[in-house]
């Protein structure tokens, strides 16, 4: 009977920590996952909207997206889709930089950013469109 | 909702833009050919320096006898129309709008000013409503129409308030922002919210004629 019991008790706490772990692990994986999209040009512009995290990976499982370019676009030099490639890791601003010219109206970069979220999104009928959908306060 | 969205900021709010156009030239035309048919002493009569002086009087707050008679309903007017015109050109939801569809942009408000504002037009509205009810010769000259009026210019403001706070719903409530804003825009022309238009004419001529015929003063 005692053995039993002792058995239980370890049986019972490998479980516990297991089902920890996972969720600790998953709590690892949701806060890798989450990106802030804030760069430091519209930082400064104290009348944006706070943001969620946007989860990656969850994103593009929810919505099928295989192909990184989908987002992670490249355009050639005269302003043609390149098909193939993708500009994964490389900051938004590299390009839509002009956002970083103009001193009050530093809001160039985040329309670039609407525009590839909310055109998506209206286009697959799917995902958040209107401001506070993403904005969360 | 999606395609709510996409109907509302897209045919429907080109649409609007044409009414708004469209619709104020005709108006502006239409009352040309009536002054013309009616009353043609308007253009005889109408003169430059006249109408201005009259419009510098009344555009600034106190400039005339009937503003210092009635201190509550300058201060909340003057208020009102700068809030109403600043809030939805500056706020800063808007202007990215404006950035994103027309590539322009301009100086934006802080949070605070804009919901400030807001509160501003709301609190006006109510004033004006209570004065409508509540104020014997105002009442007189109240007619339904000012109530709904009153009512498509309170719309926009009181959802972008619900909008901005995310207020329970607010996903919904922001189409119906984007309808009323639309409403209001479409009223503009065939209503007494013409004078936005029309101010100009309507003061200038009586500058005109109380300058030039009764030489007297019409502020």
């Amino acid at each position: 009977m005692k053995k039993i019991i002792h058995n239980i008790i370890i049986l019972t706490s490998i479980f516990v920590t297991g089902i920890g772990l996972i969720l600790m692990s998953a709590g690892i994986v949701y806060a890798d996952d989450c990106f802030n999209i804030n760069n430091e040009s519209i930082d400064k512009n104290t009348n944006t909207r706070p943001f969620i995290c946007f989860e990656h990976d969850i994103h593009n499982e929810t919505a099928g997206i295989e192909n990184c370019s989908e987002c992670h676009h490249i355009y050639d030099e005269h302003e043609e889709l390149v098909p193939d490639e993708s500009s994964e890791g490389q900051p938004c601003s590299e390009c839509h930089a002009d956002s970083k010219n103009s001193n009050n109206t530093d809001i160039g970069l985040a329309a670039k950013y609407h525009k590839l979220c909310r055109d998506c999104h209206l286009s697959r009928e799917k995902g958040p469109v209107v401001c506070g959908e993403c904005h969360r306060k | 909702m999606h395609d709510y969205y996409s109907f509302f900021t897209g045919p429907f709010a080109w649409i609007t833009f044409l009414v708004f156009i469209f619709g104020s030239g005709w108006r502006f035309y239409s009352i040309w050919q009536l002054a013309k048919k009616k009353d043609s002493a308007v253009f005889e009569y109408m003169n430059m320096k006249f109408a201005l002086r009259s419009i510098a009087h009344w555009i600034i707050p106190f400039g005339s006898r009937s503003m210092q008679i009635n201190p509550a309903m300058t201060v909340v007017t003057f208020m009102f129309h700068i809030s109403l015109f600043i809030t939805p050109l500056f706020v800063f939801g808007h202007v990215v709008l404006w950035k994103e569809n027309f590539n322009i942009s301009w100086f934006t408000l802080s949070n605070t000013v804009a919901d400030l504002m807001t509160l501003i037009v709301i609190g006006s509205c109510l004033f004006f409503l209570w004065r409508r009810i509540k104020l014997a010769d105002v009442r007189y000259l109240t007619t339904p129409m000012d109530f709904i009026i009153l009512f498509i210019v309170a719309a926009p403001f009181v959802t972008g308030f619900w909008v901005y706070h995310q207020f329970p719903g607010f996903a919904v409530m922001t189409i119906i922002h984007i309808i009323s804003g639309e409403i209001m825009l479409m009223a503009i022309p065939f209503t007494k919210l013409f004078h936005m238009f029309l101010f100009p004419f309507t003061r200038g001529y009586i500058g005109s004629e109380f300058g030039g015929v009764r030489m007297a003063k019409d502020w």
